[in-house]
């Protein structure tokens, strides 16, 4: 199910939150994991046996993973922390890369089947967030859950199951037991989760029109503006896009109770490509520093080996953004830049205005986009190519009617990607406030709806995450 | 904020979400829906194997069910055309928005990519016949009202399909260049992609100077019956703001001598003793569905008084508002439309002793049409 759509918006939604304030307390996550489990079977029933497989691994895991710490056995409990780790990556690896492998190997001329698999909605999402709970178990970092139900309600969660933020069993455990509800948690995810929608809906949605145009564009008859302004598009709809997913995540978490993280914090104002990874996707930074790059040694190591750390890493990130070789090089070209960051130009950067700074961080990250978004190799290059001057010249009419046509929106979506409004927001009287917030709030609400309804285009970037 | 106004914003808010999802499953789903001009999808209860096999059907049926049942459906897709045109948008929904304050709505052309193919079936139909065949391609309204049209926008007509389409003409059929035969503030309707009786009037005399040498010069006044058409532009569009267009006939409904008899073939079986017009479709949405009654396979119209012999009209519904016209100057005219008509063309010809071969489509037809291999059988 996809949160932007009139059926979940008006139906699953107020089915969800009417039926969970009607029960006791102690059914509540129960009722969760119904509609959870609803929830992440409505686009392909049978996963749902999957799913549940995935639960029921990885509890059990934990379960044996604390006996025998309890006993003393640490080789068993490393024993059941690898087959479970890796039971999890086979998963995954099955589900969302054999494809590629696969079809790779085809190319080499070998026969090895495809399967044509459906990539399992939101699979790198609770992978992710399940694999690692019982190394939790095991460095004594959390507690087992009372009981499967909370455990299973964790792990399929829906606000967050298939776009994130990643949250680790250890962060929500407590949450997982008892949380409290009140008008006041619920009125400020209502906020949240419409300044999410309208991120997704108004702005990603609309801007995204934009990025087809020229994704669509023959390589030939890219111009040098008309490329930019495509990722420029891009940049903005994939950053809303995601963001408003994790808003909307995070505002029906409180709805329900929950607290969830931020998951960016405006990250086209980084001043360095190392900077975008600390505001970017921040749960998915974290995830990979805590489970890869300090298990790997971290940088308290060799300048080599730091940098095969960073290597592996970013090849990782890369690759788990989708199935395909792009994302990969994608990776490796932060890891690249990283690098070049960490040994040299930080100190370079240091010392130059902010807006240098500015410019440079928006310069990399745009460029990474259209190694991101264009995943024919022979199309990337011609994009690259027009982006960096070598196109069908500086601009032409198709430009100029773009332009014109998206300026305005364009506008509001680079204002609405700093901090302007949040700091204007808070420099006006509460009163006014308090006018404003119901107004805005409906407005929001009935301009996403009129979006929704109107359009067969919405499309949905995090399906092949 | 305080308890109280957060219970305020809590309720405001599910009174939206509940409000509208309790109207949905409560008020009684619509068939059809006049301002999209289709039908829409209705709830079909869940079988096992539409939830689990036929990849998930009743969840995808289901899906298309919610949006086009969703209360103030029409309301809403407004309030987004009006939206997308305050925020400085030049189009929505494929829809440009004329320069005229977004009044003249143009439904966006992309040119074809196999022309010389779609050309060399009416080449093929010219080498097939004995009788002679004549071609014309009405240019889009992108094209004749240019001026009008957002500036640079993209997905217009350029003229080059006429002309490129001229250049891989064969011998066997005589190209009529349309390109430059419209002119004037009404030949097109504003909320729709069809010509105006004004404009099937000026298509009319380019195409009678061409294979006739003479036209029926008109001097009666042309009669406006209809001041409420929404065409089908409109309808993509959304565009609540547009003035409607008017509609008008020219040549009485049977003729100026009276005689004149149409002949429908809706369904394959003749109905006789139509006219030109269909009124009772004044009172539908598809209003332009007046003309000759709307889409069907075969049309036969006879005027006993007019002078010339018998023209074959292979055509879209651009010709339903043309075929009046042409009615003054041939004893009959027969409309083949090939969408729904799978005749034999030759055999055709050959039974009704045919005397003359119009090819006639749209431009944007002509570029999207899949029946135009039949040309060549």
């Amino acid at each position: 199910m996809v949160f932007s759509t009139p059926y979940f918006l008006f139906l699953y939604l107020p089915a969800v939150l009417f039926l969970y304030y009607i029960s006791p307390l102690k059914f509540r996550n129960f009722i969760l994991l119904i509609f959870n489990l609803l929830f992440y079977g409505w686009g392909e029933p049978v996963y749902i046996l999957l799913m549940i497989f995935t639960i029921v691994l990885d509890y059990f895991a934990g379960i044996i993973v604390h006996r025998c710490k309890v006993r003393g056995n640490d080789k068993g409990a490393r024993w059941a922390v690898g087959i479970s780790l890796g039971l999890n990556l086979a998963i995954l690896f099955f589900f969302k890369y054999w494809v590629l492998v696969a079809s790779t190997l085809q190319g080499f001329g070998l026969n090895v089947p495809t399967f044509d698999l459906v990539l399992p909605i939101g699979i790198s999402f609770y992978t992710f967030q399940t694999m690692t709970y019982p190394v939790d178990i095991y460095r004594g970092d959390a507690e087992l859950p009372k009981n499967l139900i909370n455990f299973g309600t964790f792990v399929t969660l829906f606000p967050q199951l298939i776009a994130g933020p990643i949250i680790k069993y250890k962060e929500l455990a407590d949450q997982m037991a008892s949380r409290t509800h009140s008008p006041e948690k619920f009125a400020s995810g209502v906020q949240i989760f419409i300044v999410g929608l309208g991120k997704k809906v108004l702005l990603a949605n609309n801007i995204g029109q934009l990025w087809d145009v020229y994704l669509a564009t023959p390589g030939a008859e890219l111009t040098t503006l008309g490329a930019w302004l495509g990722i420029l598009a891009f940049s903005l709809q994939l950053y809303f896009d995601f963001s408003g997913y994790s808003d909307m995540a995070v505002g029906m978490g409180r709805m329900l109770g929950f607290e969830f993280l931020e998951n960016f914090n405006y990250p086209y104002l980084a001043k360095s490509a190392t900077e975008f990874w600390r505001r970017w996707h921040i749960s998915l930074g974290s995830w990979f520093r805590e489970y890869l790059y300090i298990p790997l040694g971290g940088n308290r190591v060799k300048a080599g080996r730091l940098v095969f750390n960073l290597f592996v890493v970013w090849a990782c990130t890369g690759l788990w953004h989708g199935a395909s070789w792009n994302f990969l090089l994608w990776g490796l070209y932060f890891f690249v830049i990283i690098v070049f960051e960490r040994f040299f130009f930080s100190r370079v950067l240091k010392k130059l205005p902010g807006w240098v700074g500015h410019i440079y961080g928006l310069f990399i990250v745009m460029v990474g986009w259209a190694l991101f978004a264009v995943e024919d190799f022979s199309a990337m290059g011609l994009y690259l190519k027009a982006m960096f001057g070598m196109g069908a010249g500086l601009l032409d009419g198709d430009f100029l009617y773009y332009l014109r046509s998206y300026l305005p929106i364009l506008v509001i979506a680079i204002l609405a990607a700093t901090p302007l409004a949040k700091t204007l927001w808070y420099k006006a009287p509460v009163r006014a406030r308090q006018v404003a917030i119901p107004v805005l709030a409906l407005a929001g609400l009935a301009l996403a709806t009129a979006y929704l309804v109107d359009g067969t285009y919405n499309p949905f970037l995090y399906f092949r995450f | 904020m305080s308890k109280k106004y957060s219970i305020f914003i809590t309720v405001l808010f599910c009174l939206f979400i509940f409000g509208f999802g309790i109207a949905l499953l409560v008020l009684p789903d619509r068939e059809f829906s006049e301002q999209e001009n289709r039908y829409l999808t209705q709830f079909e209860a869940p079988t096992l194997d539409s939830v689990f096999g036929e990849e998930g059907k009743f969840m995808t049926d289901f899906e298309k069910y919610v949006n086009d049942q969703f209360p103030l459906r029409d309301q809403w897709i407004q309030l987004k055309a009006w939206s997308e045109r305050l925020s400085g948008k030049q189009e929505n929904n494929k829809v440009y928005f004329g320069t005229d304050g977004q009044q003249t709505l143009f439904a966006q052309y992309t040119k074809p990519t196999d022309l010389a193919q779609r050309v060399n079936y009416v080449n093929q139909l010219g080498a097939n016949l004995d009788v002679p065949v004549y071609f014309g391609l009405i240019p889009d309204k992108t094209w004749v009202w240019a001026d009008r049209l957002p500036d640079h926008a993209p997905l217009a007509d350029d003229g080059s399909t006429i002309r490129d389409a001229q250049a891989l003409m064969s011998g066997d059929v005589n190209f009529i260049d349309l390109s430059d035969a419209l002119h004037g503030e009404d030949v097109f309707y504003r909320t729709d992609h069809h010509w105006t009786t004004m404009g099937a009037y000026q298509g009319y005399t380019a195409l009678m100077s061409a294979m006739n040498g003479s036209f029926t010069l008109l001097d009666s006044e042309p009669t406006l019956v209809s001041d409420s058409f929404y065409g089908t532009t409109w309808s993509s569009a959304g565009a609540g703001w547009v003035k409607p267009d008017e509609m008008y006939t020219w040549v009485p409904d049977n003729g100026f001598t009276g005689n004149t008899t149409v002949t429908r073939y809706p369904e394959g079986l003749p109905i006789e003793g139509c006219t030109l017009y269909d009124r009772s479709k004044l009172e539908v949405k598809d209003k332009y569905s007046m003309f000759l009654g709307g889409n069907q396979g075969l049309c036969v119209i006879q005027n006993p008084d007019a002078q010339g012999g018998k023209l074959l009209v292979i055509r879209d519904s651009y010709a339903d508002s043309l075929a009046p016209f042409l009615s003054l100057d041939y004893q009959e005219v027969h409309l083949f439309d090939l969408r729904y008509n799978r005749t034999s063309l030759k055999q055709y010809v050959a039974d009704n002793g045919i005397d003359q071969v119009l090819v006639l489509y749209s431009s944007s037809n002509f570029s999207t049409d899949a029946n135009l291999f039949l040309l060549g059988f």
